[in-house]
């Protein structure tokens, strides 16, 4: 078994697999999923507001691109745009997120090579939610590759390319500004699993100004090139903006876009501060508690951001989900994990038939659709505060004959 | 959860006596420990209270009465114009037909007729040339149709009224339906005089029984059948709203039917046919019956039982004759008439039936029923969405709404799923036998619980599924059927008693493999039941009854005669339905023809999971 998961032959077989998968015509019939790709990260979108730009047309003047600059110009420079090369582009982006999530495991067990590193790349690369979207050639894809490599640099210490992939990250995803603080944190200290012992944050403090001065400038000069290629700043309220103001209510399997569409006109510039406040507030608390374990914070972070953010797709819980592969000291403390199983196994299930009874099929209506993004959303939240519970568990040790551990 | 309990003994009350949390702890404890030892018999009550809900589908004091709730359809408030002159055109378009009957002409003579019969009244006319391939041979005919375009709108929507060549008597027997074909004729010439329509009037003569409207609605949307090849349609309208599909076999009829289930279970919306059953009883005078089944009292009901309950049997009788019917056809996907080839669209339809008998209603009765249905129908300002698309309808004027029957099949999938988690959670301990210093009080040590390979284990039989589906659409094995089946349902049922060589485990240390499958599978099965159940709850509920109980029953033995009679007997279960030929055929013509996912759905999904509880039974204990 264990020479069956040698990552130098399971990396390989399952990246040429999943190539072999992308080159057949399934992205087709995904790419108008609602539930793979959102506004935000669709490739019709992509496709369409490359081909303004080509035209001479501003492609944020229409209200349907909502991508960063930065994909434009890597489009019309760089990268050609047939659909086969892109899904080849995506897959391997896949690959690239898997094998940074096999070095930050790495870098948390502190050795070159693990039997468990064939695993971890399957966790992410066999993992539906994550590679149904890229299939759909949905840019959340990136979005996962730039925080592994964002994660996996700030675990092996490398600063600027850590900042960089987070500079990088913010710029096609805004929400993801909340795994800034974890990622300072991680890169002052150590990735290695200090769940077992908490104690205070032991890097090095000072340090974080600085970084964050670097973090700055890169993310200045990101948005500088940003507004050099789209000539003008027009693309800010459409990319970064949209994820705050919510301008396109197409359903997703977030929890924000249903919530929208029955609100009065009045009352949205409030809860959309609350919506996005909401989300604000987790980073504080988690980055305190698990301050000994920076990494572990980041993950709790992505799981949040899976559940909560603006304009969700499948493959941000997917990463929350892929990751917990590599904090296997939780499992045993895992308190339902069959019951997020199954809650998950219901969600994935429901909601492309719910979606299919509602827009195809005409039966069902928009509630059907949205109940099964709050069993969605249950799932995840399960998920996230099992994950939670064990991390801070591990701290009090093996369970004791006529004790229990109760949370207050 | 026992283990749980036992561990956290008296000491814990004696030693954390001050502490506030203590009541919490207890009372969560006592609220568990209730659960768990009474959960057998809430398992039984919800399987219990599921069956009898189901076994209650017919009672006549479940459901409510009809209604229409789309004001805008005003159903019968019209006064109709179809007279005898009509009846007389019919008539003679009825003489022409069975002229052509007479002289066997084929399907693209008589389309070519029929084309010319509606250019004849000016209406633009085409036909339409299909074949569709499949397994069992090739399918072919020619569609005639003719479009009405409205006088008052610009032909954005449109209503299609439909005939097929072939009847649905026996489900397409063979049957014509001449009078249908002929009533369709004399509307166009009828309907085109009036120009009040709001949207476009579509006449579809389909060939054959169902696969000519396959072909002709697929040709219509614009959507690709790999093995269909159709002429495009000369002629377009608009989007279609509603259909109506007129059926009439016989001489004269007695009663209109309404046949309403579409492929892979999907309902109109019930308006429609609520604004049908209103015209069709105060408008033509001709009462409507669900299917063909009528109510007759004259039901044998045993003298021993008191005369009181006799009105509410015959009741029951009547409706559970016509709940199985529905459950007959919704269960494996198959519409109850041409019209249910619509659904796939959005567009309700449904086929109005009129019940051969003697006498006393015939084209007089059915033109001005269909015209005032039509009128209805073209008052619609948006598609038909009020009403229920979840419906069970006992009686032509009493249905049971979603939440009425709905909860029948969730409850049973909630036991499984009790079942399943409870053996999961048990799986998970041991009582120490080691150790017996404490006699008296157990000691449970915690054992693993390896999933991967009971994961492994389920996707393999899932995989055997598929395999065994592609094997079945197959034409070799249509065409050596009795051969094939005994040959597949040997090698489908060899192939899991390789379970047999599974060496047997150290049950202190793993859970053993066969406990930890019989409680995915019964998770799984219950997943998939309680979603089946929005889809098409008589699959759902199928399902539940088929595997329920044998589910939650599955269980490993020591002696190997026991251990192979059970899977024997789960085989039977799993795979039974490979001998039920004639049946095995049609329902793989309809996911061939018409993409009707039951064939696939058993094959993939049914047969691996009770060829899973057969697993159980033969693995080591």
């Amino acid at each position: 078994m264990k020479s069956s998961l040698d990552v130098g032959l399971v990396f390989p077989l399952l990246v040429a697999g999943r190539l072999l998968l992308a080159l057949t015509n399934v992205s087709d019939a995904l790419k108008h999923n609602h539930q793979l790709s959102s506004p935000l990260t669709s490739y019709l979108n992509l496709q369409e507001g490359i081909y303004l730009f080509q035209n001479g047309i501003d492609p944020y003047s229409g209200g349907v691109f909502r991508h960063s600059p930065l994909f434009l110009s890597l489009f019309t420079t760089v990268l050609p745009r047939s659909r086969v090369v892109s899904s080849i582009i995506w897959t391997l982006s896949d690959a690239l997120g898997a094998w940074a999530l096999v070095q930050i495991w790495r870098a948390r067990q502190r050795v070159a090579q693990t039997s468990r590193d064939g695993l971890i790349a399957a966790a992410y690369l066999l993992n539906p939610y994550i590679f149904l979207s890229t299939l759909a050639l949905s840019s959340s894809t990136f979005e996962n590759t730039f925080a592994l490599l964002a994660l996996m640099f700030a675990a092996k210490g490398a600063a600027s390319p850590a900042l960089l992939a987070a500079a990088f990250l913010l710029q096609i995803s805004l929400s993801s500004v909340l795994l800034l603080a974890p990622l300072l944190l991680l890169i002052a200290s150590s990735p290695i699993s200090q769940l077992a012992s908490p104690r205070s944050f032991a890097g090095n403090g000072k340090k974080m100004i600085s970084l964050l001065v670097e973090f700055l400038v890169f993310t200045v000069v990101l948005t500088l090139a940003s507004a050099l290629v789209s000539g003008g700043w027009s693309w800010v309220p459409q990319t970064w903006g949209a994820s705050l103001t919510l301008p396109d209510l197409t359903p997703n399997v977030g929890l924000w876009w249903y919530f929208f569409t029955e609100m009065f006109d009045h009352f949205r510039p409030f809860f959309l501060m609350v919506f996005s406040v909401h989300l604000l507030i987790y980073v504080a608390p988690v980055c305190v508690k698990f301050q000994h374990d920076p990494l572990f914070a980041a993950f709790i972070l992505l799981g949040i951001l899976g559940t909560f953010k603006s304009y969700p797709t499948m493959a941000d819980p997917g990463l929350f989900l892929s990751m917990i592969s590599v904090f296997p000291e939780l499992y045993p403390h895992l308190r339902y994990p069959i019951v997020t199983t199954l809650l998950h196994l219901h969600a994935a299930l429901l909601m492309p038939l719910f979606h299919h009874l509602w827009l195809n099929q005409g039966t069902a209506n928009a509630n059907f659709f949205y109940a099964s993004t709050l069993v969605f959303a249950c799932a995840n939240g399960a998920a996230l505060t099992d994950c939670i519970w064990a991390g801070l568990r591990i701290a009090i040790g093996e369970p004791q004959e006529g004790f229990v551990v109760v949370q207050e | 959860m026992n283990a749980l309990r036992a561990r956290l003994g008296a000491r814990v009350r004696a030693r954390l006596q001050a502490d506030p949390n203590i009541a919490r702890i207890h009372r969560k404890q006592a609220l568990v420990a209730v659960l768990t030892r009474r959960l057998h018999i809430i398992k039984i009550a919800l399987f219990l209270v599921g069956y009898l809900w189901m076994a209650a589908i017919p009672s006549p004091r479940l459901g409510r009465g009809t209604y229409i709730d789309e004001n805008a359809l005003g159903p019968g408030q019209v006064n109709t114009y179809w007279n005898w002159g009509d009846v007389a055109n019919a008539d003679r378009y009825l003489e022409q037909l069975e002229g052509l009957r007479d002289a066997n002409a084929t399907s693209e003579e008589r389309a070519n007729f029929l084309m010319t019969e509606f250019l004849k009244l000016g209406i633009p006319a085409s036909t339409q040339n299909y074949v569709f391939t499949s397994s069992a041979g090739n399918v072919q005919g020619t569609n005639a149709y003719a479009v009405l375009s409205s006088p008052r709108t610009s032909g954005t929507e449109a209503m299609v009224i439909s005939a097929s060549w072939i009847s649905r008597t026996g489900e397409g027997d063979g049957t014509l339906n001449l009078r249908g074909v002929s009533t369709v004729l004399a509307l166009a010439n009828f309907l085109k005089k009036y120009s009040l329509w709001a949207k476009d009037l579509v006449f579809v003569i389909s060939d054959n029984y169902v696969d000519g409207m396959q072909a002709w609605l697929s040709a219509y949307h614009g959507a690709t059948q790999s093995n269909l090849q159709a002429d495009e349609l000369e002629l377009a309208s608009g989007v279609i709203w509603t259909a109506l599909n007129i059926d009439y076999p016989g001489h004269s009829f007695s009663h209109l039917g309404i046949f309403h289930e579409g492929i892979n279970g999907r309902l109109p919306n019930q308006d429609l046919l609520n604004s049908f059953q209103q015209i069709s009883k105060w408008t033509g005078g001709v009462s409507v019956l669900v299917y063909d089944h009528q109510d007759s009292s004259q039901t044998d009901i045993p003298s021993w039982i008191p005369s009181g309950f006799h009105e509410e049997i015959q009741a029951y009788t009547y409706r559970s004759k016509n709940v199985v019917r529905h459950l007959g056809y919704q269960a494996r996907g198959r519409g109850s008439g041409v019209h249910g080839l619509f659904h796939q669209f959005r567009i309700d339809a449904f086929t109005m039936f009129g019940l051969p008998a003697t006498g006393p209603h015939g084209f007089h009765a059915i033109g001005r029923i269909v015209e005032s249905t039509l009128r209805t129908t073209n008052n619609l300002l948006e598609r038909l969405h009020a009403s229920f698309f979840f419906y069970i309808l006992t009686t032509p004027e009493r249905f049971l709404k979603i939440g009425s029957f709905l909860p029948s099949a969730v409850l049973i999938s909630v036991a499984m799923m009790f079942g399943g988690l409870r053996i999961w959670s048990d799986c998970a301990w041991i009582p120490d036998l080691s150790d017996k210093k404490e006699a008296g009080q157990d000691k449970w040590i915690q054992r693993s619980r390896p999933v991967i390979p009971v994961l492994g284990i389920m996707l393999s039989t899932h995989i055997l599924g598929a395999v065994l589906f592609s094997a079945i659409t197959t034409t070799w094995f249509i065409n050596n059927q009795t051969l094939a089946s005994t040959l597949i349902l040997t090698v489908v049922s060899t192939i899991p008693l390789s379970a047999l060589l599974a060496p047997s485990q150290d049950a202190s240390r793993a859970a053993p493999i066969s406990q930890l499958l019989k409680a995915l599978n019964l998770c799984f099965a219950s997943t998939v039941i309680s979603i089946i159940t929005v889809v098409n709850f008589s699959l759902a509920m199928s399902l539940a009854i088929l595997l329920g109980i044998p589910l939650s029953v599955s269980s490993p033995s020591k002696i190997l005669p026991i251990r192979l009679g059970k899977f024997a007997t789960y085989t039977g279960l799993a795979l039974g339905w490979i001998f039920a030929s004639e049946e095995l055929r049609k329902a793989l013509w309809d996911w061939e023809i018409l993409g009707v996912w039951f064939a696939p759905f058993v094959c993939i999904v049914y047969t691996p999971l009770v060829l899973q509880a057969g697993l159980v039974c033969l693995l080591p204990l």
